[in-house]
């Protein structure tokens, strides 16, 4: 790797200490076994997915919109920034443009400190997102334009994707972008016949990892769809999964995001209460301003008038001096 | 009287100086100051890329080449200072949506590095004929294990250094236009070392006045 | 008289809008019923960015408050914006902490490695500082790799880390010329509202400072390593550098110092960034950069040294 002279390095052989640690040889079965176990225990509680995701807007004041999500651990920040002239293009494009970029913070995952530049799964998340949101947005109303979405993922506890897209469509509205409907995403582990429904890191990283001696179902599903339109934006599958698997899956995972709509709109509509009141406020402002103005205004006329035309020159000419 | 004691004080390293050096360019400077050298050449006002343009005043890039080649983050802090330091002398509302541009070559250093090339950069830009607020000295200090203020410290007196500071002052007023300071210090030692800079950039700037006064005919 | 006289004819001379609006917003900052409105805590459309002085001619909307004493966002000259912190909210670093001046949002997560000390210092470990200004904080900056501006926060911040020796180096050699700690402290500017270096700060030594490092022994022969996670020792630091930037306004005959200055008052002031930092650490100065803004007498600069030591104590 070409050494990063932009950024402080440190030693090109460094490890994390986790390599060791008791925890790290741990084989796959005997991971499977304690991922199996965690799940009898937490199956008793039966806990509501949908329940668990916190969001809000208008979390960095810099950005036109922007919004923080929160799923299990994973916390993802994404801000959208105006529409601007999309940079080197010769040609006129009837759509305008979404453009996406996915970023690990260097400690968002547990087990190493991932590299500060962007390595291949940060654009292939960037990618993902923008085809997952490019469906939700009016493109047609800002030809030639382009807007940048930024999502930052400051802690990746699993289905950092459906956190992101989630993340990117409350960011959207909070700008003001027109859309056409509220856009959600979900995902799901999937392992033999267990399904882990927004899994968390190790669930996702055990389904991802591929049994050559067993031929199961194994994979990592996140569909993201438009609610009130009962349209699927994207549905991205990573592993081998059997069909009437997936049909089930994307069951499931319809489903959730529904129920993750209430939790959503709730967001919005108190974003759209708090933009009323400043709305009103604007008003309330402007109009005190003009009459000011309207009385200044008058009181000049009456000078103007009373005062003879030598006098104002006069003062002119002071003023000037 | 005093001051004028102070001065036969405080002495700085032997400062040479040629101007331009570069046939090219619209101002160039070399300066040496005791073993320490550095080259620069500015050149400006040029056309530069819209992107970078301002209408409030001209765009100032600063580029610093190391002896090695290797650009390294403090590369980066070393032309911020400099960038920020030219830019506050020069009269950049005269050229709007310009570019200047200063490219710095280190050739030698031995303690003193920033300080010759902030003063390397003052003398390139009077050659150069840009028009300016006022013309700048940089002088740097060290501050040995016992606390003493050591003015214009030698090489092995920089590596045994507790604490180092440039600092960079007008000709007007003798304000601090930019200054930093690496390593730790107590309060006394930072102001005698002020003082003691401030005293010392009279002679920067007498010597200024030599250079312009020899090459008057070529400015 | 004279005087008079010219705020007549000025009045009349007042017809284009930038003008009017400059008469305005005077004549808002002295009416008492809009006082409240000026404290920082309570965000008016007045202060905001949207305000249409403020986008018509942002350099007069800036000196109009300036002239009478106080800021656009309602402080006075030297207060600060208001402080949060919050420490190990990211469980996937080792420690994190999320600070918050005013809107600027910085958050510092730590993580630990191991690795062989450098040949010409076999007796000290690594401390890794690096601060990314990611795109989405600021308008102002593009995806793409670090642009000089963030090159230049992160060399000014490890190079107050380094110089207030904070931690000892020493302390993270676990044998010599075999095995240390390397130590990345990645912070991350999540919104860019001014004053970034100090937020970095900071979160930098908040999470520096509950930090503790597994026991780990090393085997010389078999150049086995285990650590043991149970067993921690918390990290030994040096005292708690502090750093404060003010942003200097360039005044016909003063220059006037701002303490914690905002992204506009940045800007207003014409330097990229802060125009003076100032550090403290144990009663010790361990750094102080003046870039750009204004020109500083003597008694400013001891000023601002004087207002950041305050800060410290």
């Amino acid at each position: 790797m070409p050494l990063d002279y932009r950024r402080f390095n440190g030693p090109d052989d460094s490890v994390s200490y986790k390599r060791f640690t008791p925890d790290f040889l741990k084989s796959y079965e005997e991971l499977l076994g304690d991922l199996l176990e965690k799940n009898n225990l937490k199956d008793e509680q039966a806990s509501d997915e949908a329940q668990r995701v916190f969001a809000e807007t208008d979390t960095i004041s810099q950005a036109k919109g922007s919004a923080y999500v929160e799923i299990k651990n994973t916390k993802v920040v994404c801000s959208v920034f105006d529409p601007r002239e999309i940079p080197h293009q010769n040609e006129f494009s009837h759509l305008g443009q979404i453009y996406c970029e996915v970023k690990f913070a260097p400690f968002s995952c547990s087990s190493q400190r991932r590299p500060p530049a962007p390595d291949a799964e940060d654009k292939a998340l960037s990618e993902a997102l923008r085809q997952a949101i490019e469906p939700a947005v009016c493109r047609h109303l800002f030809p030639n334009y382009q807007i940048d979405v930024f999502a930052y993922i400051i802690e990746n506890d699993g289905s950092c994707l459906a956190a992101a897209i989630n993340a990117a469509g409350l960011a959207l509205t909070d700008a003001a972008v027109p859309m056409y409907d509220l856009i959600t995403a979900s995902s799901m582990a999937i392992l033999d016949d267990k399904m882990f429904v927004v899994p968390n890191e190790e669930e996702e990283e055990l389904a991802m990892k591929s049994q050559e001696s067993k031929d199961i179902n194994h994979g990592v599903i996140t569909l993201s769809m438009l609610s009130e339109l009962s349209q699927i934006t994207s549905f991205i599958q990573i592993g081998s999964l059997e069909t009437d698997c997936v049909i089930k899956a994307m069951d499931i995972l319809e489903k959730e995001c529904k129920e993750l709509v209430p939790n959503i709109q709730k967001v919005v509509v108190r974003n759209v209460i708090k933009n009323v009141k400043r709305q009103q406020i604007l008003h309330e402002s402007a109009k005190e301003m003009e009459e000011i103005l309207d009385e200044k205004y008058n009181l000049w006329q009456k000078s103007l008038k009373a005062k003879s035309y030598l006098c104002f020159s006069l003062s002119f000419f002071s003023l000037l001096a | 009287m005093t001051e004028a004691a102070d001065l036969k004080e405080c002495k700085l390293k032997h400062m040479k100086c040629e101007l331009n050096v570069l046939s090219k360019s619209d101002g160039s400077a070399i300066l040496s100051q005791g073993e320490t050298v550095t080259l620069i050449s500015v050149n400006g006002p040029l056309d530069i890329k819209v992107q970078n343009q301002s209408i409030e005043k001209c765009y100032l890039e600063v580029l610093f080449c190391t002896k090695g080649g290797r650009p390294s983050v403090p590369d980066r802090y070393k032309e911020h200072i400099i960038r920020q330091t030219c830019e506050s002398a020069i009269m950049g509302s005269l050229y709007p949506r310009t570019g200047i541009t200063v490219t710095i070559q280190e050739l030698e250093d031995y303690g003193g590095l920033l300080s010759c090339a902030v003063n390397c950069a003052c003398l390139a830009l009077l050659n150069s004929g840009l028009a300016m607020r006022y013309v700048f000295a940089a002088v740097s200090c060290a501050v040995d294990e016992t606390g003493n203020v050591i003015l214009e410290p030698t090489y092995q007196e920089v590596m045994n250094a507790k604490a180092r500071f440039n600092f960079v002052f007008d000709s007007r007023n003798k304000n601090l236009i930019t200054g930093f300071s690496e390593g730790i210090f107590s309060e006394a030692a930072y102001e005698e070392a002020l003082e003691m800079s401030r005293a010392a950039s009279d002679l920067v700037f007498t010597f200024y006045r030599d250079i312009v006064t020899k090459y008057s005919n070529v400015i | 008289m004279t005087h008079a006289c010219n705020l007549e004819g000025r009045q009349r001379l007042q017809t284009s809008i930038g003008a009017v609006l400059i008469q305005l917003s005077r004549f808002y900052i002295h009416t008492p019923r809009h006082a409240l409105h000026y404290t920082h805590t309570h965000v008016d459309f007045r202060c905001s960015k949207y305000h249409p002085f403020r986008v018509i001619h942002p350099v007069r909307y800036f000196t109009s408050y300036i002239e009478r004493n106080v800021r656009p966002d309602g402080r006075k000259f030297d207060e600060h914006r208001n402080i949060k912190l919050n420490i190990n909210t990211i469980k996937s670093a080792e420690t994190s902490a999320l600070v918050k001046y005013g809107n600027t949002t910085v958050i510092c997560g730590t993580k630990l490695e191991l690795a062989a000390p450098k040949a010409e210092d076999p007796d000290s470990g690594f401390l890794v500082t690096n601060v990314e200004l990611v795109p989405l904080c600021s308008p102002k900056f593009r995806p793409g790799p670090p642009s000089d501006h963030a090159q230049v926060i992160s060399n000014v911040v490890s190079e107050i880390i380094n110089n207030s020796k904070f931690i000892n180096l020493k302390d993270l050699c676990i044998v010599s010329d075999k095995l240390a700690w390397v130590l990345y402290c990645d912070i991350v500017c999540l919104d860019n509202d001014g004053n970034v270096v100090d937020a970095c700060i900071t979160a930098l030594t908040a999470s520096l400072k509950t930090l503790s490092l597994p026991t780990v022994t090393y085997d010389p022969e078999t150049e086995e390593i285990k650590v043991d996670t149970n067993n921690r020792i918390s990290l030994k630091v040096n005292g708690l550098p502090v750093a404060t930037s003010f942003a200097i306004f360039p005044n016909c005959e003063r220059s006037i110092l701002l303490t914690d200055p905002n992204t506009f008052e940045e800007e207003m002031c014409g330097g990229n960034g802060a125009n003076i930092t100032v550090s403290w650490n144990n009663g010790f100065l361990c750094g102080i950069l003046k870039s750009g803004g204004g020109t500083l007498s003597i008694e400013q600069e001891k000023e601002a040294i004087k207002m950041a030591k305050e800060r410290t104590l």
